[in-house]
């Protein structure tokens, strides 16, 4: 958790959205949530059980970004659009979240895009699916996992990949 | 998969440049030119390893040996298998169920039910299959009665809940025939799998009274797949991966890899830098372009080095997986942890030049990250040329407190 804050604030300041116009919304919930990549900002409080996690909520001035941690030290963050729609998530942390929890539908895509690569050559290492619709890039290595999913279609406009972290 | 003749051949002439290297310097004690690499011959801590496309024809870069796994306490119930990927990026031996044949392991139980491990992998792929106690034999070392885990994709029932994606368990899916995980740790999840409500859903107990299910179960640390290295009788405190440089495709490429840290004469720490490991994320800082990327490691299991670059001299192929630089590219970086500082220089190639290849040992092969400039994988090319040392956390070893990695200075 801690490395992870640190990372953030070390990241070079590429977003549009200056860090002193962030407001920390903290959210004493005492529950467990993970929405998935294209639900409804209304799905961070389904699947309560699956993460067994904390939530903090970050507001900026043009998305929310819902940080869940999980029992494991892994962080999921979730990124809510102002029409409530989930465009992209992060995470990082010891362990692999469920990805087919936090990517949802986006999913199968993703893992049929992963095998087609693999079937191509077979390798270990990060994986980029780069598709008009969806991209993941997904890495690391055991104890230290980090990715990154969104839906290009559905980026706020000034919103661009590198904010998603 | 190799011969003792084809060891000592490649052996032979990085040991006479290091003769003559130590005449050249008559014994000084700071010595202004590198070390010349010497690779380790044939011993009894000593496996051999080769870089070859795998079973499945289709792997570059990647590093595989052979274990023997036998039933527990014999030394004639045994299967050897080859095409084993060597990983000092994760922990436990994980061998491909059909490669055991006949060969009948003992279950691991726990409240009364076999236990099942379903490992997840960036990819959205699982390794899914009981977790079984075999005698392990590497070269001349033994782990006795070491869970491993059988991968199996037919083993009870895969609960679909929690572990979630495309199984990976045959040698056509895995690229192997089996995962030797050699890594900085002991155990395959630690202590996020122990307490009675586990962090992590990983290990199951597996019901076998009709109808079959698979439950979350919390698994004792004596329990989880484990690090075989770490329950040999000796030579217990790490491993080093020695492979030759090559600055070209080759075919295949042959090495060795070594047991122990300091335990023998043929694995002392030599000149090699140690760079500290943070015990919990198993990361070190490496700095690249200006950029600090706290999350950075050493990973023989990696088939490139990946990391996110600023530099325009960098592009993405045209596959978006790997770098496609117009002129080979000539880089440095620096790795510190805790305590020590090592720089490293290194080269990355075109990667749709080096497979216009179907050569296995492809140099400078290297591709993007996550987009984050959080972390440097510094995958198998940064072992060739490189003895690589990998301490095992709480084993002590020369060269500092462990974990870390240790690698000769440029």
């Amino acid at each position: 958790m801690m490395r992870i804050l640190t990372y953030f604030r070390q990241k070079p300041t590429r977003s549009a959205v200056p860090l002193a116009g962030i407001a920390l919304l903290l959210l004493a919930l005492p529950f467990t949530a993970s929405a998935e990549l294209g639900g409804d900002a209304t799905s961070v409080l389904a699947d309560q059980a699956h993460m067994k996690a904390t939530l903090k909520t970050t507001q900026t001035g043009t998305y929310t970004v819902h940080e869940i941690q999980a029992p494991s030290g892994t962080v999921v963050r979730e990124y809510v659009s102002p029409v409530g729609k989930v465009f992209a998530v992060a995470w990082r942390g010891p362990f692999l979240p469920d990805l087919h929890q936090v990517l949802g539908a986006s999913f199968t895509p993703f893992t049929q895009a992963a095998q087609a690569q693999k079937r191509q050559r077979t390798g270990r290492g990060p994986v980029v699916v780069q598709q008009d619709g969806l991209v993941v890039k997904s890495a690391g290595h055991a104890r230290n996992y980090f990715g990154k999913a969104y839906l290009p279609e559905l980026l706020p406009q000034g919103v661009s990949a590198e904010d998603i972290r | 998969m190799m011969t003792r003749q084809n060891v000592r051949r490649f052996v032979s002439i990085p040991l006479f440049g290091a003769l003559l290297l130590a005449v050249g310097c008559g014994g000084s004690s700071s010595p202004v030119a590198t070390p010349a690499q010497s690779i380790a011959n044939t011993s009894a801590n000593v496996q051999p390893i080769s870089v070859n496309l795998g079973p499945t024809g289709n792997y570059p870069d990647g590093v595989f040996t052979s274990v023997t796994v036998c039933a527990p306490g014999s030394t004639t119930n045994c299967q050897v298998i080859d095409n084993v990927l060597v990983d000092t990026g994760s922990f436990g031996l994980r061998v491909v169920g059909s490669a055991l044949g006949s060969l009948a392991l003992n279950q691991e139980i726990v409240n009364g039910n076999p236990l099942a491990e379903c490992f997840s992998y960036v990819d959205g792929t699982y390794n899914w299959g009981p977790v079984q106690t075999a005698d392990v034999q590497i070269s001349g070392e033994l782990a006795s009665s070491v869970p491993i885990q059988v991968l199996d994709d037919a083993f009870s029932v895969i609960p679909s809940a929690t572990c979630t994606g495309t199984p990976n368990d045959t040698a056509a899916t895995l690229g192997a025939n089996g995962i030797l995980g050699v890594g900085p740790v002991q155990y395959d999840c630690g202590s996020s799998c122990t307490s009675n409500i586990p962090a992590v859903d990983q290990y199951y107990q597996c019901s076998t009274i009709a109808p079959s299910s698979s439950v979350v179960t919390s698994a004792a640390l004596n329990l989880q797949v484990q690090n075989p290295v770490s329950l040999f009788a000796t030579d217990n405190n790490g491993v080093i991966v020695e492979l030759p440089a090559i600055t070209a495709p080759q075919a295949t490429l042959t090495g060795s890899l070594v047991f122990g840290i300091g335990t023998q004469s043929n694995n002392g720490l030599g000149s090699a830098t140690v760079v500290p490991m943070d015990p919990n994320s198993l990361t070190f800082s490496t700095n690249f372009q200006n950029t600090n990327m706290t999350g950075s490691f050493v990973d023989s299991g990696s088939n490139a080095l990946y990391f996110d670059s600023s530099s325009s001299s960098l592009p993405e192929c045209s596959d978006v997986t790997f770098y496609c630089p117009t002129s080979t590219a000539n880089l440095s970086a620096v790795n510190s942890g805790t305590g020590g500082t090592a720089s490293v220089d290194f080269t990355v190639f075109n990667a749709d030049q080096l497979f216009t290849t179907v050569d296995a040992a492809l140099p400078g092969l290297a591709g993007p990250s996550d987009g984050s400039f959080t972390s440097f994988d510094w995958g198998l090319p940064f072992f060739f040329g490189r003895n690589v040392y990998t301490s095992i956390e709480g084993k002590p070893a020369p060269g500092g407190t462990t974990p870390y990695w240790a690698y000769p200075p440029n």
